[in-house]
């Protein structure tokens, strides 16, 4: 008989105490900075290549500073903000033009007043394909590309999040994942959690031959 | 002329009707408030609290306040405190007196009660919406502007009688809104009585929907047809805002008529934006119309050098320049690379020479580390060989052709997240082991032969952008 699975979740890590730095040490200092409202720090833009964690860390840092996280794929920005709001917005290159001038008009309201805002998207600003005025401020506060990590920070933060999830990942399994998996970060962390889950249901460690299987069906989790 | 002793309690009445009772009774009912013949002084608890009354809801006080008095709407100044009743007329002046307006000369003859209460300066300034810090002494000239700060400086000891409008305008980030609110803050410190207001276009756009949704376009009127100095940013945020336009329009010549100035900015001439009325575009060719260009190199380096000065930083000539010949697109960004710049050297506190300035600025210089496809990949490593791409893809085992795909390989494991059985399938269908092979070959020959490490390091460099 199958084991049921019971959809109990983990409580939630503190905010960027699973991040695994790798050479973004600078980068998390002035989010953390921004969390707590130093005035150098009160506008930051987060770039990066798909999977590299920016969406992480802004969720984090959203949690952090009990700021209002936007993604900007599926959300709508709000209308109208205070001007002491904390904003997060992900995927800015996502919005349409009355969504830029939506951002470009909070931005002027928040650097007018004491908030901050705390962005994300693919590429650096001077090459965001959307309106000048707003790309612009964007590279007016702190810019940092989100760099990814190297094949063996992505081993530890595997087995570190392994760890969390309560199962122990070998450095051979890890090595296995990177030889054969897509390589971004979320995908990996799904791929874990979905590995979890299956070996819970069976009963089973997870190994070697539940990896192969899970990646054998990978339609059956979303691909990176 | 009504009674101002009534004033106050009008305004709530109108307020707590616009606003609703939650709001109200939060923001509105903590503040206190004392009318005299034509200022209206609003004290707020804290500053946070002014702040937001700022930003909010001085709008629609203002609007009450000029529904009651409807000859002559009254100013409105904020402070901090509760006490109702003013100090004494020879109190120590406010600390929150800005800078410019320390020297700001007391008008004289005039019978103003308020004026010797108050640091009517500072108080006055928050109803301009104008930083302070914005000034002509900050502005940095040089031969992209002068032409503009000129005809600005003439606006400013003449308004209303010379230029109108006077429109500047130029690209993003040069440098248009420090410029346009010099003129503003000139015009207050010398004049405090002057009505000044600078706006956004689009917080006038929310002004007139506001007015619309409301039924207040009295008192919205009547508010801006009081100006003696309009200043309005980006204007070609009005472009598909019909209704704004059509009142924008009657404000035009409501105070160009008056003698009153306008001074407005937009990122390009008045003839080129399109979407905006004709009769628009004509009015504003009426004045002068300046550009701003951007800064060239010297001036770019005197802004880095004033902005680190006042940021209390000290930036290295040499390191100035390096970072004013690497960034050349506008002052925004320039600050933008100064600011990241500074937040390095504090992190890691060191001092900032040009290596470590190129190192803080690798983020937004490289612009680098662009998205990159295997596609591309193939293309740009197949022309660097002289190789055909379908050579990427062939079963081909020559030196000649297999030393590029392994090249090829080792880049897109470096620059994508692609797995390596999907680097393989980009690859003619190569397995997953042979991706690996290629990897780790190519790296040892990165180690041990020089033109390889040099012909690799060279396509990274490309392919980054």
């Amino acid at each position: 008989m199958k084991q049921l699975v019971l959809d109990l979740a983990l409580p939630a890590p503190e905010p960027f105490s699973d991040f695994v730095a790798g050479e973004n040490a600078e980068l998390l200092f002035q989010l953390n900075e921004w969390c707590t409202g130093t005035p150098h720090a009160r506008f930051v833009y987060l770039w990066g290549e798909p999977g590299c964690g920016k969406s992480h860390l802004l969720a984090a840092a959203a949690r952090r500073a009990q700021a209002r996280l936007i993604d900007a794929c599926c959300e709508a920005l709000p209308e109208e903000i205070e001007p002491d709001t904390l904003l997060a917005v992900d995927n800015v290159d996502s919005l349409d033009r009355a969504g830029q001038e939506t951002l470009f008009a909070h931005f002027n309201t928040l650097r007018a007043g004491s908030g901050g805002l705390v962005s994300a998207g693919l590429l650096p600003p001077m090459l965001l394909s959307m309106l000048p005025d707003l790309a612009t401020r964007l590279g007016w506060g702190l810019v940092y590309q989100l760099r990814p990590l190297s094949d063996s920070d992505k081993a530890a933060a595997m087995q570190a999040r392994a760890r969390q999830l309560g199962f122990d990942l070998s450095g051979e399994l890890a090595d296995y994942l990177l030889r054969h998996a897509p390589r971004g970060m979320a995908s990996l962390y799904r791929l874990l959690e979905h590995a979890n889950e299956l070996a819970l249901s069976r009963q089973k460690a997870v190994t070697m031959n539940l990896l192969r299987e899970i990646l054998r069906g990978q339609h059956a989790t979303p691909a990176a | 002329m009504p009674d101002m002793e009534n004033l106050w309690p009008y305004c709530l009445q109108e307020l707590e009707k616009s606003l609703g009772a939650s709001q109200f009774n939060i923001w509105i009912k903590p503040l206190a408030a004392e009318a005299s013949s034509d200022v209206l002084t609003i004290a707020a608890p804290n500053p946070v609290f002014l702040d937001f009354i700022r930003d909010r809801y001085l709008g629609i006080i203002e609007q009450a306040a000029a529904a009651y008095c409807t000859d002559t709407p009254p100013q409105i100044h904020l402070k901090i405190g509760t006490a109702k009743r003013p100090p004494a007329p020879k109190a120590t002046p406010a600390k929150t007196a800005a800078p410019a307006q320390a020297n700001a000369p007391q008008p004289a003859g005039e019978n103003k009660p308020a004026e010797s209460r108050f640091s009517r300066g500072a108080a006055n300034h928050e109803t301009t919406r104008l930083n302070p810090l914005f000034t002509f002494d900050t502005l940095v000239t040089g031969k992209a502007n002068q032409l503009a700060r000129a005809a600005a400086e003439q606006v400013a000891r003449h308004p209303g009688s010379g230029y109108n409008p006077l429109f500047v305008y130029g690209g993003v980030g040069l440098g248009k809104t420090h410029l346009i609110q010099s003129i503003g803050n000139f015009v207050h410190q010398h004049n405090p009585e002057a009505r000044i207001r600078y706006i956004q276009a689009e917080k006038y756009i929310q002004d007139v929907v506001r007015a619309y949704q409301h039924k207040g376009f009295d008192e919205f009127k009547r508010y801006y047809h009081s100006l003696d100095v309009l200043l309005v940013d980006d204007i070609q945020f009005f472009v598909g805002k019909d209704k704004t336009q059509e009142e924008f329009f009657y404000l035009f010549n409501t105070l160009v008529e008056a003698g009153k100035q306008i001074i407005l900015t937009s990122d390009r001439i008045p003839s080129d934006i399109d979407g905006l009325l004709e009769r628009l575009k004509s009015r504003f060719s009426w004045g002068l119309t300046v550009a701003i260009e951007p800064p060239e190199l010297e001036m770019r380096v005197a802004i880095l050098l004033k902005k680190a000065d006042a940021l209390h930083f000290h930036l290295d000539a040499n390191v100035a320049f390096f970072i004013a010949k690497s960034i050349r697109s506008n002052v925004r960004e320039l600050e933008g690379a100064l600011n990241r710049v500074i937040a390095y050297a504090r992190f890691t506190n060191q001092q900032i020479s040009i290596e470590t300035a190129r190192d803080a600025l690798r983020d937004i210089l490289a612009a680098g580390n662009r998205l990159v496809s295997v596609e591309n990949i193939q293309k740009t490593v197949a022309d660097y060989y002289k190789i055909k791409v379908a050579d990427m893809h062939s079963k081909k085992r020559t030196r000649e052709i297999a030393r590029p795909r392994q090249i090829a390989m080792a880049l897109t494991k470096e620059l994508t997240q692609m797995s390596l059985p999907a680097i393989g399938d980009a690859f003619g269908g190569r397995d997953h082991t042979t991706v690996l092979h290629a990897c780790r070959t190519i790296e040892e020959m990165r180690q041990n032969d020089q033109e390889i490490g040099t012909q690799y390091a060279y396509l990274l460099q490309m392919l980054r952008g």
